[in-house]
């Protein structure tokens, strides 16, 4: 499927704009997005085949030397003096309110103009092909185990066109992602569910990997039956990829996120150039860092994707911005200006963050554990980028004793700490690793954007509860 | 929405229909500090289209979004996909809400004010709040919203509500020489109160000031934890979600109806109502997303499961004669204790957590404490540093409510729910 044919069409509707409001302000920029995103689903009694949480539309904004003004709409054809006359109007503030306005550096709008494209292989599957996918997959799953309530499997394929239009810059990029799962409903001993998450650009992937992973979703299925409640205590802990992506995520990316440094709501902005880690860990961010579900080319911003360092040996080294905290903490903006839709204002937000990896083997780490557990899959997390606390929940656990892993699960698992604490606390560090790209992140309690995190295992001592 | 409408009538393998149709206008204000670094605007329309093709005794729907950018024959496309899709989708029958007409907006003080006069009124209650010495609000969000909702299908439903709504979200912060620390705040509103905006953000100063000074306290132990309106709302959602009627068709649901959820428990017998309209709540509305009217529903009475509720479509599923509509709003019957009998014996009354953890599945209750006050049968002081765990079923048995009761988010009930015997850690 190649770039929106309906943001083609709107080029040059964006570039008159730009030129219109460009008498009123030294900056002006133009994001057109049509986002088409689709559910296919199959479960034991119902099934569904539509278009998903997709997003068509403009944002406009504008900087007139101090204070930033946005301004979101549906369409922005016809008369271009007209339109940017009712933008102006919009965006105008109370007197009262325009002379408090914040005071930042010159907004980067370096010269650029570039299309890029990223083909999936969406087109090759039909929605009769997806269907059939997923009903073979439901009927697969109930028949392996009579307790299985219910089974669900979903494949979310979505295509991102995004156009980006400023004084200086033209910009379009088209990329696509999909995210494939399956839900098993599993009555043993007490009811649960039990997943399985695949992500790629390649719908063929995500089909094999969930047709490989049925046996293992109804073998955890009967495991978390049986599943007890962890003592609350403090352990030594494995993490898997996505457990060490939450904690990359949680404990520590949203600490970088530059806006909070411009709001002195982050720890980090005062650790710069400090150890906030064992010396062992390496973290990333960036769309253009790994190749998942948040590699896009620019940003909302029209910044290229780059890779960001954050930790390097232990040491905090860089956070992540946009284009407006990079204004006022005059610095250059590192690509990660993301908007939850063209409705939405553009933060510093995260991308594909991850822990690089280290030396040791899995099985080390494992025996080196007298007492503990290996957490798996994430539930959720919360930041505290002020005061560095983190709460991330994991699905489930397995218990560790002398080295190996017993047949004893337990779940929920929530992890608890303060960062600092946590991160200094890694002592082993996986060779291997994986970008897990299914995650949406919020910020705050709202915002929401799709990101991937991951990582190596890593071997920590930590409070759960 | 009248093209859209006409093509759909027009296309004859089309069974029914529903549209719905949001217009929102916005008034947006974000201040770093005291100073105003983003003013936004938003004028946009989101409208979404369903269409029901009945085929082999089955019903199949599809579901797509219309921008208002597009040509009548972009519609007319989407169209024709959603039908060939609809096709593939055999779903067992039901109907749509039947002939049903209203226009109403929802009570709130704010419909003829100017949004921009509005904003700069709403933040200088925010600031209002900002005196206490050592305190400062360090980042501060302002969106005021517009929305009007229609829905029409094909069975004459055309319904239409307008909502004014407030949302702030506010960080207080505190520093003295050694620390800096912040809580999040996040106040929504349909009726404008300049003293409430600036009482609501002090509370907040206040707990933040108290963060500050905050210790980690002897730990472990067991203690009472009292939750407060917004963690008792979310308690209660999780109940909200095991009992709705999609839950149920799909057996997700490790609540049943009948079950005593508070059986040979010795505190409240808790009565939970989910409700279309809190008054004050951002949440509150008048039908759903199927045009389908709300109807008020008890979830659960003296801790006995007597109803679920949900949408059109899954209620007919279950066999419901008249299913309640998607409702939103949480109602829970007050208690027999006063706040001060809660407080009699030692507790930990949490102020600020990372997010309640509750797991029906696995019977959990729990969290990490960002601020809690601890009293331990003499003192009272600011804690944090903790994380609390609990069986959800025991909290359930022994649980306690305060007679007092508040309004917060979408929820309406206790001021104060007293969880017994819970881990700290």
């Amino acid at each position: 499927m190649p770039f929106s044919t309906y943001l083609n069409e709107k080029r040059r509707d964006c570039e008159e704009l730009v030129q219109a409001l460009g008498r009123h302000f030294p900056y002006v920029s133009i994001l057109g997005t049509d986002v088409r995103a689709t559910v296919v689903r199959a479960d034991k009694r119902t099934s569904a085949v539509q278009e998903g949480q997709g997003e068509c539309g403009f944002v406009v904004k504008m900087n007139d030397g101090r204070a930033f003004f946005e301004y979101s709409l549906n369409d922005i054809s016809g008369d271009k003096a007209a339109l940017a006359e009712r933008i102006l109007a919009a965006v105008q503030t109370d007197p009262n309110l325009a002379q408090k306005m914040i005071s930042p550096g010159p907004v980067r709008d370096d010269p650029l103009r570039q299309d890029f494209a990223r083909e999936t292989d969406f087109a090759a599957y039909s929605d009769q092909d997806m269907l059939s996918v997923c009903q073979e997959m439901v009927a697969e799953l109930s028949q392996k185990d009579d307790r299985v309530l219910n089974a669900a499997c979903i494949l979310q394929p979505f295509t991102v066109s995004k156009i980006f239009v400023s004084r200086n810059r033209a910009l379009t990029q088209h990329y696509g992602w999909a995210n494939g799962h399956l839900i098993v409903t599993y009555n043993g001993d007490k009811l649960v569910q039990a997943r399985r998450t695949e992500g790629s650009d390649r719908l063929k992937e995500i089909i094999d990997a969930l047709r490989g992973g049925a046996d293992q979703v109804i073998d955890l299925a009967r495991h978390l039956t049986k599943a007890t409640p962890i003592e609350p205590g403090i352990y030594d802990v494995i993490t898997d990829p996505s457990i060490t992506g939450l904690i990359a995520h949680e404990a520590f990316g949203h600490g970088v996120e530059m806006d909070q440094f411009v709001k002195d709501r982050a720890m980090a902005k005062h650790c710069m150039g400090q150890y906030v880690a064992s010396p062992i860990t390496n973290m990333h961010d960036g769309a253009a860092a790994a190749h998942s579900v948040a590699s896009y080319f620019f940003d909302d911003d029209g910044v290229l994707a780059q890779d960001t360092q954050i930790i390097r040996d232990g040491i905090l080294v860089s956070g992540l911005s946009d284009l407006t905290s990079a204004a006022q903490l005059n610095t250059a903006p590192t690509g990660n200006g993301r908007r939850d839709s063209f409705k939405r204002k553009a933060y510093a937000r995260m991308t594909n963050t991850f822990f690089e990896p280290g030396k040791d083997k899995l099985e080390d780490m494992i025996a080196s554990v007298q007492h503990g557990y290996m957490l798996f899959e994430t539930n959720n997390g919360m930041e505290d980028p002020k005061n560095w606390q983190i709460q991330c929940t994991a699905e489930y656990g397995i218990e560790i004793v002398d080295g190996k892993l017993t047949d004893h699960y337990v779940s929920p698992v929530v992890m608890s700490g303060f960062v600092p604490d946590l991160l200094k606390s890694i002592s082993m560090v996986s060779d291997q690793g994986k970008v897990i790209g299914s995650g949406m992140c919020g910020k705050g309690y709202k915002e929401w954007v799709r990101v991937s995190d991951g990582g190596p295992n890593l071997k920590v001592r930590v409070k759960l509860g | 929405m009248n093209t859209v409408k006409a093509l759909l009538e027009k296309n004859r393998e089309i069974s029914a229909w529903r549209v719905s149709q949001t217009l929102r206008t916005s008034y947006e204000l974000f201040f770093v500090h005291r100073s105003l670094e983003t003013v936004r605007a938003t004028d946009t329309a989101d409208i979404s289209v369903t269409v029901y093709v009945d085929h082999d005794g089955a019903r199949g729907d599809s579901s797509f979004s219309v921008s208002p950018a597009m040509s009548e024959s972009d519609i007319a496309e989407k169209i024709d996909a959603a039908v060939s899709r609809a096709k593939l989708v055999s779903n067992p029958p039901y109907t749509l809400p039947e002939r049903d007409t209203l226009h109403a907006e929802l009570p709130t003080n704010m419909k003829d004010a100017d949004m921009k006069a509005l904003g700069c009124r709403i933040a200088e209650a925010v600031f209002q709040a900002d005196t206490v010495p050592g305190g400062s609000i360090n980042a501060c969000e302002i969106f005021l919203y517009r929305d009007t909702l229609r829905v029409l299908n094909s069975s004459g439903v055309d319904k239409t509500q307008v909502t004014h709504r407030v949302m702030i979200e506010a960080i207080p912060t505190f520093t003295d020489d050694h620390q800096s620390v912040e809580l999040y705040e996040d106040y929504r509103f349909t009726v404008f109160d300049p003293e409430k905006i600036t009482a609501e953000i002090a509370d907040k100063m206040a707990a933040v000031r108290d963060r500050v000074s905050a210790q980690k306290p002897q730990t472990p132990m067991t203690v009472n934890v009292l939750l407060r309106p917004h963690e008792i709302e979310n308690l209660l959602l999780e109940y909200a979600w095991a009992l709705n009627y999609s839950a149920v068709y799909s057996h997700a649901n490790p609540i049943k109806l009948g079950d005593d959820l508070q059986k040979d428990g010795d505190g409240d017998r808790i009565s939970f109502t989910m409700k279309g309209i809190v008054a004050g709540s951002d949440r509150s509305a008048l039908f759903d997303d199927d045009g389908l009217a709300l109807t008020d529903t008890c979830l659960i009475q003296n801790g006995v499961v007597k109803n679920y509720f949900g949408s059109n479509r899954f209620g007919q599923y279950l066999n419901v004669e008249k299913p309640s509509g998607s409702l939103k709003c949480i109602s829970l019957g007050a208690g027999s204790f006063s706040k001060q009998q809660l407080k009699a014996q030692p507790y930990l009354e949490c102020a600020s957590l990372s997010g309640l953890q509750v797991d029906l599945y696995n019977d959990y209750v729990g969290g990490e404490i960002r601020l809690a006050y601890y009293f331990d049968g003499e003192a009272l002081r600011p804690v944090t540093g903790i994380t609390m765990s609990g069986k959800l079923s025991d909290v359930m048995r022994h649980l306690r409510l305060s007679r007092e009761t508040a309004v917060q988010g979408s929820y309406e009930g206790p001021s104060l729910l007293l969880m017994q015997g819970i881990t700290v850690l």
